[in-house]
């Protein structure tokens, strides 16, 4: 059975999500499980869409206190719209939008820096919303290259999270994610609609960066299936959900 | 000495007098007038939207913190703008503060429905008694003979709960009783607008301008929570507004409501803005990752094949996204009655709007399969149908319109 945690340590990992099944959850689940079970844990988290709040409050429910980890400094939190702004909306362009994800590999860098031994995770917990939201996509992509090279020199593992709105046609920034990334973790909806009983299913894919040596993968046609619960997901295989046996 | 004590009544029939003493102890979340702690996590406060069966498609109702966009597709009709009314209205009677974000909003605000006897100040508690007296309203009346009649049933279906297809108008505290023939009287505006419980933000301005003016708002006081409610998102008076603009805005308000948490915001699409395809390919869902909550009120009035095939209902009910603020699970999918979550695949939903109100139900099809009307139409030129008299109709050649031309 697959989980998320048997991924390597200093991997590029590309996670694709939908609007009906969010992949929030492995994000919050990889902090988690960093945080419980590393004797002395690093991470960062960029955010792009959720505040601190939740992720304090989804932390707490895996036993996880963040404001001790953030007061310690093993943790960082990056509210990422509050360093950087798209061109502004409306009319009159910002001209230094393009140094401004400058600053925020800057401080990726200084943070990696300073959390030598380990492998620390750097979490971007959105990237797409950037694109929509006005930053060229050119600008993102150099962003997206520039902080896998600053983790690839650190060892660090860098989670990356891409909205998928057109399942049939892939988008140019997935493309690009997809070439940087060593492996691709795919969440996805059940086609027959929500249920009560499968919140998603999730598969994973080698990246065109996968090294040769690569774990087990899991191709759709046997992707693991979940369920969502108040204290995090519940993996099962597909078809042994309760309402199926 | 018994050991039972009597519960001490609440003063008032505020909802936040009733919640108070409870969630106090328990954490120390304030819970402001008009508001209840989420059924879903004791770190939330849930506030109405004005009609208690979206609440419970909710989840209990839209948590504070939070952004809900209503998209509203038809351009013939403004079920959209009925949802935006009842949030406003809710805002007013319950005592919160209210931010109206759209030309000539404080017009707007002048329609808004309102209780039926309301005698100039927010009536939050005395509505339902005197309001059950006057009903007149078909539904109601069936719904009362189906209590009151006895009919004889089998004995083994007697305890079986009546069908439902839509929540009870559970406590009238937390969501008012409007109705849509009464107005809001012009005392409780001028009274909300003078303790500046009622603002308004005008448009037509670049969207960070106006953005800057919420901000504004929502960092006023925190005394009490705000609604901010814009009503018509992409509307001519705002400008030009490009897909982009849209997302930056919704994105932008979502980040202000986390900074703010006493604070809530509904945000209605103007109907261009809620085609699937207006902002390119999977623009709704766009929509949905940009804010909270989304939810797609898509009326009948467009296809008349829907309003014939459910003449029921007035439109369908979709939901693109659900608010969960601390939770990793929507607290709709656990708590909503109306979706039907708990062990098996979701509801369809629908929405009817009534001479008083405007309600979301479940979908279903009628009890022969959908069709209301299982025979066929008489041929023309027959009094009593087909059969076989004087008056049957000479045998016609039939075949496919195309062989004529």
């Amino acid at each position: 059975m697959f989980r998320p945690s048997d991924l390597p340590d200093g991997i590029i990992l590309l996670i694709t999500d939908e609007l009906a099944a969010p992949a929030d959850f492995l994000l919050h689940r990889t902090l988690a499980t960093l945080l419980k079970e590393r004797q002395s844990p690093h991470a960062l988290i960029l955010s792009v869409s959720e505040g601190i709040t939740r992720w304090r409050a989804l932390a707490s429910k895996s036993n996880v206190n963040l404001q001790q980890h953030l007061d310690a400094g093993s943790l960082e939190f990056v509210d990422v719209l509050s360093e950087v702004h798209p061109p502004a909306a409306g009319g009159g362009g910002n001209l230094t939008t393009n140094t401004s994800f400058r600053v925020l590999v800057d401080r990726v860098q200084a943070y990696l820096d300073r959390a030598q031994g380990g492998s620390p995770l750097i979490i971007l917990d959105d990237i797409t919303t950037l694109e929509w939201i006005g930053f060229s996509a050119v600008e993102i992509t150099r962003f997206s290259r520039a902080l896998r090279s600053v983790c690839l020199k650190a060892n660090a593992t860098l989670l990356i999270r891409h909205h998928i709105v057109t399942p049939n046609e892939p988008d140019d920034l997935f493309r690009h994610l997809l070439q940087i990334s060593n492996y691709h973790l795919e969440v996805r909806p059940l086609s027959s609609g929500r249920s009560g009983e499968v919140s998603g299913e999730i598969s994973l894919h080698p990246g065109f960066s996968a090294p040769s040596k690569t774990i087990k993968l899991i191709n759709r046609s046997t992707a693991t299936q979940y369920r969502l619960t108040d204290v995090g997901p519940v993996f099962f295989a597909k078809g042994t959900s309760g309402g199926v046996l | 000495m018994s050991s039972f004590k009597r519960k001490p009544k609440s003063t008032t029939g505020d909802a936040s007098s009733s919640n108070k003493p409870t969630s106090e102890a328990a954490t120390p979340l304030t819970v402001y007038p008009g508001t209840r702690i989420s059924p879903a996590s004791t770190l939330s406060l849930v506030t109405s939207t004005g009609i208690s069966s979206l609440d419970d498609i909710l989840g209990g109702g839209l948590p504070l913190s939070c952004s809900l966009v209503i998209a509203a597709p038809d351009m013939h009709s403004s079920y959209g703008e009925l949802v935006q009314k009842n949030f406003v209205a809710q805002g007013l009677a319950s005592g919160q503060r209210v931010c109206v974000v759209g030309a000539d909003a404080s017009a707007w605000v002048r329609e808004v429905m309102w209780m039926p006897d309301a005698r100039g100040v927010p009536v939050r508690t005395s509505g339902g008694a005197e309001r059950r007296q006057g009903d007149s309203d078909e539904e109601e009346k069936e719904s009362e003979k189906a209590h009151g009649g006895k009919v004889t049933i089998a004995w083994r279906y007697e305890k079986m709960r009546q069908f439902q297809t839509t929540t009870s108008q559970e406590g009238e505290t937390f969501c008012a009783p409007f109705e849509l023939g009464s107005r809001v009287p012009e005392e409780v505006i001028a009274e909300a607008v003078g303790e500046r419980r009622l603002t308004f933000v005008e448009v037509g301005r670049r969207v960070e301008d106006v953005l800057r003016s919420i901000a504004q708002e929502l960092a006023m006081e925190n005394a009490l929570p705000v609604r901010i409610c814009v009503p018509w998102l992409g509307t001519p008076a705002w400008g030009d507004l490009t897909p982009q603009d849209v997302l930056y805005f919704l994105h932008a308000l979502r980040s202000l409501l986390r900074s703010h948490t006493h604070g809530c915001a509904s945000v209605g699409l103007a109907p261009q803005m809620s085609a699937a395809g207006w902002g390119g390919a999977g623009w709704m869902d766009k929509v949905g990752w940009a804010a909270d909550g989304a939810l797609m009120v898509a009326a009948f009035s467009a296809n008349p094949a829907l309003s014939s095939m459910f003449p029921g209902h007035h439109g369908l009910l979709q939901t693109q996204r659900l608010p969960a603020p601390h939770t990793l699970l929507a607290p709709s999918d656990r708590f909503s009655t109306l979706r039907g979550l708990g062990g098996s695949g979701e509801n369809n939903l629908a929405f009817r709007c009534t001479r008083k109100r405007l309600v979301f139900e479940t979908l279903h099809l009628d009890v022969e399969g959908g069709t209301a009307e299982r025979r066929t139409t008489a041929a023309a030129g027959t009094g009593q149908g087909p059969g076989t008299g004087p008056g049957r109709p000479k045998k016609k050649r039939v075949g496919f319109s195309d062989d004529l031309y």
